[in-house]
């Protein structure tokens, strides 16, 4: 919340035995009294500069014919040549289409579905119960996506899989359906393994900000009455309001980070029109080709659509006057 | 008192470590400049980065690496791809720190572009006359523009050329049991193909309770290519890659939107319209796909022979020899002989290079020049006497069965060294100088003793002695195969090479899975979207190293 400055009635007094600092006299205050705590954050600091500053300097590729094995002061500059490449080719408003779209369904999915768990797991009684469920929704997230996406594919495959054995035997389908053959089904099933393999994990986080609601909360909205319900809708959640805040803000800045391996492994030719996304366009004719300044072209190009997100989602919150990043 | 010591101590030791290394750099130019010529025989170690797949070793740890370290003193710590590959080499590349050799595969053009492999011309002057003879016929394949020659090929045929007894390249499968149930008929034209495959699944609508797939195809990923590239096999051509090379212009042409490539799928469309192409043609992966073809339930399919290896095996082993497939050399109707067997080939563009890294890369040099030694390569090749093979009378080599048993164990080809060495290293082909064949595969001896007699019945029903006798010969092609062209990184026909994968990806599929009505349609889809690339362009490329190769400029 910002301090309202009114301007005062009252005048001001003639005599002011100290003047308050302003400006940077203030500023330089201030680091004198938080001196150790500047010093802690310190080597954080230098860290940040070395490893996510000085290595900007490779963005220089983006502009040059990079070629490896020469310093990267003595490359052909090419100016916005890469650049020109990635936006005219014909694909790549598709590819963007489906980053876009797949990386905002796994967004909201993922958001809705780990906090319901959250929510969920916390009213459980049973703590066998609830460790149980916890641990087995944690383990999809530490397998491969080799693995898992082997394991989508044969949960969705046309004779043995075990989606379309039960639609078919419910009666719900008369022929089973070639689920990956289909390319408008496939956002969704990237959308549903995605949240499969994470839920548990991203739900830990909610967890923790639900351990942070005082409980005398929850014991004064029962002695007034409150159902359990209620409880949830007027305690639980807006507690976890910030948490959400701002997860939702730093998940926005990676708005073009949609996941590679679930569609690289998935895509087939029946579906690449929806799976093909930035990141598998950037391998296939940046990396394998070995043309490096196009992929940090693309890199360059992600990078500035993600601070656009981080600062327009920033600034909404600021407006809604919500919890936000700075 | 006990800190100076100390001290003391740690300054002597590092003196000693000092005089260590200036030592061993001493004694290795001694080694250079001593005995003229003459590479000393003191053990060496090179760290080896191969693009393959393999378990690390160190040579000397086989019994033929120990072998040929006694004769030179030199092992060689080998190290095999595990992960990406563009990735693997791309640090290196970046960082400039290589291994002492490479083998980079697909690969050597990035190490080429960024200059990791040291010429090696005056080496092999000097220490390499063995390989210079045995690839004499070859050298100016892959001496570069520069005049450099930057690394060693694999398999330089010497004497006679042996086509392969058996096939390992393209061809139009079919399960065996088809060909036995109507009386073992020639079946060489796609039209009797597929008429075939479909009377038999319709009397044969289940195999071992499993529904039958009349026809299916590999189109996962990358491997693509084993589905689009059939309609060039049934015109007639070997695979030349994207293009074909005709025989008397000597022009190359893309056949992606050919009329062949046109039948092609109008045949695959109407298949698929008759429920005789599996629905999940595009969608399964390799690993599915290999299920299926081990399952038994698999009718027909096209496909290189490698590629399904462990299938094939799979089938062997469940010893029912009619569910095993054979390679059929389909044709369009019209066209007079097919050209699936490879002709003789020199694959110029993959090596093995020493880079810049290497101390003494003359001792490297000397270890090949031992190996390419006919009696060295006899025993990669063949394995030890009496042991892996035995010699007639006649002089002639074969392998009786414990000895066929033996050899293609894979502990003891990985314990002897022959899996080691009989690939990624400088090598033969054909024959030898006594006639027998360098690869035991290809000794008539070796391949006929290895058929089981559900091979012999098969055989001897369409009266041959080998399975690639039911193919043509291949034609002299001296270009071929032109895939193996130079093609820079990032240049032109790259990005062509790369849009027309994805463009015959999404439109082949949707060409052949199409309601016939809409077939001409999604064909002419196709054709405009494929001809908005720079195809010509492409094909000059191609007519232009077809016409450098047969003036002999590689």
């Amino acid at each position: 919340m910002s301090i309202q400055q009114t301007p005062t009635p009252i005048e001001p007094k003639q005599l002011t035995p100290k003047q308050k600092p302003t400006g940077f006299m203030l500023f330089v205050q201030k680091c004198k009294e938080q001196k150790v705590l500047l010093l802690m954050s310190l080597p954080f600091l230098i860290w940040l500069f070395i490893f996510r500053y000085v290595p900007l300097y490779g963005w220089t590729m983006a502009f040059q014919d990079f070629r490896p094995a020469r310093p990267i002061l003595e490359q052909d500059w090419a100016g916005w040549k890469h650049f020109e490449f990635l936006f005219t080719d014909p694909r790549f408003f598709e590819v963007l289409r489906n980053t876009l779209a797949m990386s905002f369904i796994n967004l909201v999915l993922g958001f809705v579905t780990a906090i319901t768990l959250a929510i969920l797991l916390n009213e459980l009684r049973n703590l066998t119960f609830k460790r149980v469920v916890q641990t087995i929704s944690y383990m999809p997230h530490f397998l491969s996506w080799v693995v898992a996406a082997g394991l989508v594919s044969y949960t969705l495959s046309l004779e043995n899989g075990i989606i379309n054995i039960i639609l078919t035997n419910l009666g719900i389908v008369k022929e089973p359906i070639l689920w990956l053959g289909i390319g408008e089904y496939f956002w969704g099933i990237i959308g549903a393994s995605d949240v499969w393999k994470n839920v548990g994990w991203n739900s830990i986080i909610y967890l923790a900000a639900i351990t942070m609601i005082d409980t005398e909360q929850y014991e004064a909205a029962e002695i007034d009455g409150a159902s359990r319900f209620q409880r949830i809708w007027y305690i639980t959640i807006p507690g976890m309001k910030t948490v959400i805040v701002i997860l939702l803000i730093m998940n926005l800045g990676y708005i073009l980070e949609s996941g590679f391996e679930a569609q690289y492994l998935l895509m087939n030719p029946m579906n690449m029109d929806y799976a093909e996304n930035l990141d598998i366009f950037v391998l296939r004719y940046g990396i394998s080709m070995g043309n490096f300044s196009l992929a940090t072209a693309a890199g360059i190009f992600k990078t500035v659509v993600s601070f656009i997100f981080l600062f327009s989602a920033n600034s909404i919150a600021k407006r809604l006057g919500e919890a936000r990043l700075f | 008192m006990i800190k100076k010591n100390l001290l003391l101590l740690l300054a002597l030791s590092l003196l000693l470590i000092f005089a260590a290394c200036s030592n061993s750099s001493d004694s290795s130019t001694d080694a250079d400049s001593g005995e003229d010529g003459e590479v000393s025989t003191e053990p060496v170690s090179y760290h080896v980065f191969n693009a393959t797949a393999g378990r690390d070793l160190d040579t000397n740890t086989t019994r033929i690496g120990k072998l040929f370290e006694e004769e030179t003193g030199v092992n060689f710590n080998i190290e095999y791809l595990v992960g990406d590959l563009n990735t693997k080499v791309g640090v290196m590349v970046a960082s400039g720190d290589y291994p002492d050799v490479i083998v980079p595969d697909a690969a050597i053009d990035t190490l080429l572009d960024a200059e990791a492999f040291i010429p090696l011309n005056d080496l092999l002057e000097e220490h390499g006359q063995n390989i210079l003879d045995a690839y004499s016929d070859y050298l100016h394949m892959f001496t570069h523009d520069d005049g450099n020659i930057y690394y060693i090929p694999f398999g330089a045929t010497v004497n006679e050329y042996i086509p392969n007894p058996n096939i390992d390249q393209g061809a139009f499968w079919i399960q065996r049991g088809v060909l036995k149930e109507y009386g073992f008929p020639e079946v060489n034209t796609l039209t009797e193909y597929f008429e075939i495959i479909e009377r038999y699944a319709a009397e044969n609508p289940q195999i071992d309770g499993m529904n039958t797939i009349p026809f299916t195809g590999l189109t996962y990923d990358w491997r693509f290519f084993a589905f689009s590239n059939a309609p060039n096999h049934l015109a007639g051509y070997p695979n030349d890659g994207g293009v074909m090379i005709d025989m008397d212009t000597h022009e190359a042409t893309v056949y992606a939107d050919s009329d062949y490539a046109y039948e092609y799928l109008k045949t695959l469309n109407e298949a698929n319209a008759k429920g005789l192409v599996d629905r999940e043609l595009f969608v399964a992966n390799y690993d599915e796909y290999l299920a299926k073809l081990s399952s038994g339930r698999v009718l027909g399919f096209f496909d290189y022979g490698w590629q399904f290896g462990d299938a094939r095996n799979a089938l062997r082993d469940a010893g029912n020899p009619d569910r095993e497939f054979m390679a059929l050399p389909i044709v369009f109707d019209g066209v007079d002989y097919d050209q699936y067997l490879d002709p003789p080939a020199f694959t110029s563009n993959r090596g093995m290079g020493i880079t810049t890294s290497a101390e003494n890369p003359e001792r490297i040099v000397q270890f090949w020049d031992n190996m390419i030694k006919e009696e060295n390569q006899k025993l990669i090749m063949w394995g030890f006497e009496d042991e892996h093979y035995s010699i007639a009378e006649d002089g002639r080599y074969f392998r009786t069965d414990e000895q066929l048993a033996l050899a293609s164990k894979e502990e003891e080809r990985n314990e002897t060294g022959m899996a080691t060495f009989e690939w990624s290293w400088p090598r033969l082909n054909g024959t030898f100088s006594d006639g027998n064949a360098v690869e035991p595969r290809r000794q008539p001896e070796v391949a006929f003793a290895d058929y089981s007699d559900g091979d012999r019945e098969y055989l001897e029903a369409y009266g041959i002695s080998t399975f690639a006798e039911l193919f043509a010969q291949p034609d002299d092609r001296p270009w071929y195969p032109v895939w193996s062209a130079n093609i820079e990184q990032g240049s032109p026909q790259q990005i062509f090479e790369e849009r027309t994968d994805e463009l015959l990806r999404r439109h082949y599929a949707r060409i052949v899975l199409a309601d016939p009505a809409d077939f001409e349609k999604e064909w002419e889809d196709f054709v405009n979207a494929y001809r908005s690339l720079d195809v010509d362009a492409y094909e000059n490329f191609f007519t232009e190293v077809v016409e450098n190769r047969l003036n002999g400029e590689w």
